[in-house]
């Protein structure tokens, strides 16, 4: 579906950003993306996206239609100041089917009632929300999902990850996750990433081979889990 | 224990405090005419003492009552109407112009290469020194006159359209880029309203210098409107016609921009800031 070959995208003569990241994406696989705080992840996902053309390397889509295959959600929720909830939602929308659609969005990311309310009067964890349902209301074929639930309560963020599961369950969305929560990756994602360093490299990639959905206290995942702390570790050279 | 306790129970009382504490005598139209009432009591005392000539500064009631008499008479709603013509035209125009210039500026690095030094520059001219070229070019007719409020209002719009424009979050750009939109579409969607909190302090400062040039344009060759009722009163001595103008001039001026202003706060009550606070 995605193929990235030998992308690299520095900053600052080379102390910044990331270096020959190589992976592939298939149909419908979720992977996430774990490394230490800027180690270029968001930068990648930009690159991918198309917002940065200024890379070296190669990335190829076998989308239906390259053009519109990305969906993003950016690291900040992004909510167009001037707008209300539901028509941040259907933001560059084009259909006209799309109202519906937001609002049932908007009832499963649990803000029903939220419609009117400006950015200004949510919460950081209902802005985020917002911007979820923003980024799913396209059904891309290609969902860049950059630290979706940083900003909410254990609690919400279960459901949310439940959501994107019946989600990828309904429309097999190909999905790239950035994400700082290891227990995430290990309950979503089909491969994890594990970058590294400033530039970041991609530093191993570990496959969880669990059927899904997963049970949160999974033994076998809590090993998994300690050997990503083991690669993420700082002290490790 | 105990502290826990109180630091439960003090928001309530602040709640409380809250509410009583909004008597009449606390409001903002009260406090804010308080100076002003006292100030004119005091004018109106001491022109009745004698303190101050009657020749140069004469009482509020007799300003009023020359005021009222040349209303009545009518004499007064040709100044007033002319007055007001000019400024809106003027502003009109100004900001027309500001619009296109400015949108082209902020949006176009090319325009604004072309463009911005050579307006900068002019800016730099204090804006009354045109009014002789302008009395010479196109005459002391009324195109002279709005052309002057005209350049008086272009400025201020002009710089806050570009500086807003420019101003706009990349970030939010990026999200328009990423459902493919076109430029108009960016435009459109994205960079006029957010650029559109700066265009409108740039409208407001344009109109209070729309005013303000619409009296240099007034006192410097007029036959009609309340700049040249100024100068008549200067000529003929009588203070209650300079001061009298004044006041229709505030009057007018602070209307217009609580017009402006109300639009504002309308229009922005997205906006996190201070004034939307509840
Ligand atoms: N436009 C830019 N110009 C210069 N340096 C940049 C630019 N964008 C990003 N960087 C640098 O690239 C590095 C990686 O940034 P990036 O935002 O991709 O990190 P990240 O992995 O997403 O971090 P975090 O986990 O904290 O979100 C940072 O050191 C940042 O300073
Ligand atoms: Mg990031």
């Amino acid at each position: 579906m995605l193929t990235v070959d030998c992308v690299s995208r520095i900053f600052q003569h080379g102390k910044a950003g990331f270096r020959h990241v190589d992976f592939q994406l298939s149909k419908g696989e979720v992977v996430g993306v774990l490394g230490t705080s800027g180690c270029g992840k968001s930068t990648l996902l930009r690159v991918l996206a198309g917002l940065d053309p200024n890379y070296q390397g190669m990335i190829q889509t076998s989308a239906e239609n390259p053009d519109q295959a990305f969906g993003m959600m950016f690291q900040e929720p992004r909510l167009m100041p001037w707008l209300n909830v539901i028509d941040n939602i259907t933001f560059g929308a084009k259909r006209a089917s799309s109202q519906q659609q937001a609002e049932e969005l908007l009832e499963t990311v649990g803000l029903a009632g939220f419609e009117k309310h400006f950015p200004k009067d949510l919460s950081g964890g209902m802005a985020q929300r917002v911007a979820i349902a923003r980024s799913l209301l396209h059904q891309p074929e290609i969902l860049l999902l950059d630290e979706p639930f940083s900003a909410l309560d254990a609690f919400t963020k279960m459901q949310l990850q439940d959501l994107l599961l019946s989600i990828w369950e309904k429309h097999d969305t190909t999905t790239l996750l950035v994400t700082h929560d290891i227990d995430e990756a290990v309950y979503l994602c089909d491969r994890v990433i594990i970058m590294r360093g400033q530039p970041g490299q991609v530093e191993s990639e570990i496959h969880i081979d669990r059927p899904k959905p997963r049970k949160r206290g999974d033994a076998q995942l809590a090993e998994l889990k300690e050997e990503i702390l083991k690669e993420l570790d700082f002290t490790k050279t | 224990m105990s502290s826990r306790t109180e630091v439960a129970v003090t928001p309530s009382v602040k709640e409380k405090k809250k509410k009583r504490s909004f008597p009449f005598w606390k409001s903002n139209v009260f406090l804010g005419s308080l100076i002003p009432i006292a100030l004119v009591i005091l004018w109106e005392l001491s022109s009745r003492i004698g303190w101050v000539a009657p020749h140069l500064l004469p009482a509020p009631t007799t300003v009023l009552e020359e005021v009222v008499s040349m209303a009545q008479s009518g004499e007064l709603w040709g100044h007033i109407w002319i007055t007001l013509y000019r400024v809106l035209a003027g502003f009109l125009v100004g900001t027309s112009v500001a619009i296109v210039l400015g949108a082209a500026t902020g949006y176009s690095k090319i325009a604004n290469q072309l463009l911005d030094p050579m307006l900068q520059a002019l800016r730099a001219i204090p804006s009354l020194a045109w009014v002789p070229l302008f009395i010479l070019w196109i005459g002391i007719g009324e195109t002279s006159k709005i052309t002057l409020v005209a350049v008086g209002v272009f400025f201020p719009v002009y710089l806050n359209l570009t500086s807003g424009i420019q101003g706009v979050d990349r970030k939010l750009i990026e999200v328009g880029r990423m459902y493919h939109f076109s430029s108009v579409q960016l435009i459109r969607r994205i960079i006029l309203p957010a650029s559109f909190p700066s265009f409108l302090v740039g409208i407001r400062s344009g109109l209070s210098l729309g005013w303000m040039f619409v009296v240099a344009a007034e006192l410097l060759g007029a036959s009609q409107g309340l700049g040249y009722l100024m100068v008549f009163g200067q000529n003929t001595s009588a203070p209650e016609l300079v001061v009298g103008s004044i006041l229709l001039f505030a009057i007018f001026g602070k209307v217009t921009d609580e017009v402006l202003k109300r639009i504002q706060t309308r229009a922005l009550r997205w906006q996190d800031n201070m004034e939307n606070a509840s």
